[in-house]
């Protein structure tokens, strides 16, 4: 998960690494309560990168000035996204912008330390002048040396740009982060360094041992009271069919399969696979009724495709998860108050058909339940697929 | 490597709920699962299985002990796995979903230091077919033979030993190496076990989006792997920057906008193309590209 920019300096000022003084501006009259002195630059707090190339930094003179910069950059979206608040910062005079990194490298499975005396919104070119350092052992600051000396820096600012390639590696440990960037890292003439942007990717497992940064996210713990820790995930507007599979490449071959015959997703969801330390078939039930809620919640769903290979739950218990819930979704019809008698019955019939593909033991009992629930079963992935396809033709002829 | 059914088994997590579940499941499956540990559970029993509360102790009553599988919870797994290590365990099997990656790149300079195998996390583990189960693979799925099946995931691959068993097709192994950005062993190291490996004739691997294992995979098979690998990718489909479900499955460029997209299935599947692997476009073709590889007959 992401940090703003506003919520990486939060950190960074923590940890000793030098930022501007700012302000959070969450609308623009907030500008009038401003104490940081002109001239500043206000800027867009979005997630996507490249806010400057399109309107989203601006440098203000005065109030006047700041508010209406302020209202422009509140109503302009970067990539799609509106940004919920502002910074506004002291303004900085660069020398040079170097660009430095500290991220976790999957395939070496390391930390490693990344920089270019290239920084700024030209990522080409800090790229083709990009220097590493794999922080192979135990971290000692000469690893943070090693990579300045590598940038071609020397004598003081030597130092002080390890000293600051320190102090993120020290934030990146403790705060178990995937990546820290600074980008800019502004050099002034007198050669002092400051964090004119910065980057923080927290990393979901480890979110729920820091409940500061959980603070700074606002998020809430889901999983104390929510058995499903993933959401449905929307696929194509004009798509009919559902996915729920347990375990996530389960999903993701079960989704393929589907598209490569020619059916077109509305939503997928991958209920969890075996792995989870605290699983057990109670736990296994209870993700299955929750996903299948979520998943005809929404009405573009017309053909929910249910792929579930487990061996903590006999299928027949499978099959009784759902069974009963088709049963309750068609007794207490949902959001119909103040709706007339007859678009109830509307309202029932917009259950989506399910295909119902489960292996595992009592599979035979299970199918018979499921038939007699008139829901389709398959026997195979393959046929499973091939139903709900021939299903979803269907209901889009009717439609 | 020593996957023998005489090898030794610890469970370290065995009061957990997923521990608990599996012990004897992997016991009746002809495992010599010696010991478990769970704190504050020591002098206990589960299914005439003794519990200690430290690995040193359990090492200490019931003797040395070749493989330990971990079901802990995510943030006591680095612990259960260092312990382990300091009590002289070579082979360790991490089973929990949700370690944090930094703790996985403490245990692996650990592990590398002291030459221990590290085999996930976020894995069902590894099952010998008729032998041992050293994890949670549905011991019902598969059946004694010549296919090596190696993957990153755990309903997936239990799907591809069915389809397989189904064909007529045993398997000599099957291993997850773990659904996270940063597991412990690779694609590679797999490939050569199972290249040395007098059970194994074939090698089915099956990846998914995210990270280079499988471009790895592919050079190496290139290089250094004589027996045939039929290769297969989940996640043709699969939305861009999502997480999906497994931490390692994402496209992602590493760095914010720097750099190219990494992961896709397409440069998966290109590099085993170019590595002059047959790729399956679904499950069900594994068994027939197996059956090529093997010069069996086709009959299905």
């Amino acid at each position: 998960m992401d940090l703003l920019e506003y919520q990486a300096k939060e950190l960074f000022r923590g940890i000793g690494i030098p930022v501007l003084p700012s302000q959070r501006i969450d609308r623009p009259k907030d500008l009038k309560g401003l104490t940081i002195p002109y001239p500043v630059v206000l800027k867009s707090q979005v997630y996507i990168g490249g806010r400057g190339r399109v309107g989203g930094v601006r440098f203000v003179e005065n109030t006047i000035d700041a508010v209406a910069a302020a209202q422009t950059i509140f109503n302009l979206p970067i990539m799609g996204e509106y940004p919920k608040a502002l910074l506004a910062e002291a303004k900085y005079d660069a020398d040079q912008e170097f660009y430095l990194a500290v991220v976790l490298n999957r395939s070496i499975r390391r930390p490693v330390l990344l920089g270019s005396q290239q920084g700024g919104i030209d990522v080409q070119a800090a790229m083709d002048q990009m220097q590493h350092v794999v922080v192979e052992q135990e971290f000692s600051p000469y690893y943070a040396r090693r990579l300045a000396l590598k940038m071609g820096l020397q004598g003081d600012l030597m130092i002080s740009v390890a000293g600051i390639l320190e102090k993120m590696y020290q934030l990146f440990i403790q705060k178990d982060l995937d990546l820290v960037e600074i980008n800019p890292l502004g050099v002034s003439p007198s050669g002092t360094v400051m964090a004119l942007d910065g980057k923080v990717t927290v990393n979901d497992d480890a979110l729920a041992r820091h409940p500061d940064l959980a603070a700074i996210l606002e998020t809430q713990d889901k999983t104390a009271f929510e058995p499903l820790t993933e959401l449905p995930v929307a696929m194509e507007a004009d798509g009919q069919i559902g996915i729920l599979c347990n375990g996530a490449g389960l999903t993701m071959a079960t989704m393929d399969l589907i598209c490569q015959a020619g059916g077109k997703p509305a939503s997928f969801l991958n209920i969890g696979g075996e792995t989870q330390w605290n699983s057990s078939s109670n736990i296994l039930r209870q993700r299955l009724e929750r996903g299948l809620e979520l998943m005809t919640q929404t009405k573009q769903v017309r053909v929910l495709l249910v792929n579930l290979v487990s061996s903590l739950i006999p299928c027949d218990e499978i099959a009784g998860v759902i069974t009963a819930f088709l049963k309750r979704r068609i007794r207490e019809p949902r959001g119909v108050s103040e709706i007339r008698p007859d678009t109830l019955i509307i309202h029932t019939l917009r259950i989506p058909q399910l295909v119902v593909r489960l292996v595992g033991s009592e599979c035979d009992r299970a199918k018979a339940r499921l038939a007699d629930a008139q829901v389709t079963i398959a026997d195979t992935l393959d046929d499973a697929v091939a139903q709900t396809i021939v299903l979803a033709k269907s209901v889009t002829r009717d439609s | 490597m020593n996957f023998r059914s005489d090898s030794r088994v610890l469970l370290q997590g065995i009061a957990e709920p997923l521990g608990a579940i599996y012990a004897p499941l992997m016991k009746a499956y002809g495992t010599n699962l010696v010991a478990g540990v769970s704190p504050g559970h020591g002098g206990q029993t589960l299914h005439r299985i003794p519990i200690f509360d430290l690995v040193e102790t359990a090492v200490a009553t019931v003797g040395a002990i070749d493989t330990s599988v971990i079901f802990v919870p995510p943030y006591a797994v680095l612990d259960a796995a260092l312990e382990a290590i300091a009590a002289g365990i070579h082979q360790i099997v991490l089973i929990t979903d949700g370690m944090p990656p930094l703790d996985m790149v403490t245990l692996l300079r650990k592990a590398e230091a002291t030459e221990t195998l590290i085999v996930g996390p976020n894995s069902p583990g590894i099952i010998v077919p008729g032998q041992m189960l050293l994890g949670i693979h549905p011991v019902e799925f598969y059946t004694p033979g010549s296919v090596g099946l190696i993957s990153r995931s755990g309903t997936l691959t239990y799907e591809i030993a069915l389809e397989l068993t189904q064909a007529g097709l045993g398997q000599s192994i099957g291993v997850s190496i773990g659904g996270d950005a940063i597991v412990g062993s690779s694609f590679p190291q797999w490939l050569q076990i199972l290249d040395e490996d007098d059970n194994t004739e074939v090698i089915v691997l099956v990846g998914e989006i995210g990270g280079d294992s499988e471009e790895a995979a592919a050079h190496y098979i290139a290089e250094a792997i004589d027996k045939p690998v039929i290769a297969y990718i989940a996640g043709q489909t699969a939305p861009k920057g999502r997480r999906m479900g497994h931490a390692g499955a994402i496209i992602d460029s590493q760095i914010a906008e720097l750099g190219t997209e990494i992961g896709t299935a397409d440069s998966k599947i290109n590099a085993f193309e170019r590595a002059k692997i047959p790729v399956a476009r679904r499950p069900s073709q594994i068994p027939d590209l197996v059956k090529k590889a093997l010069k069996l007959p086709m009959k299905r």
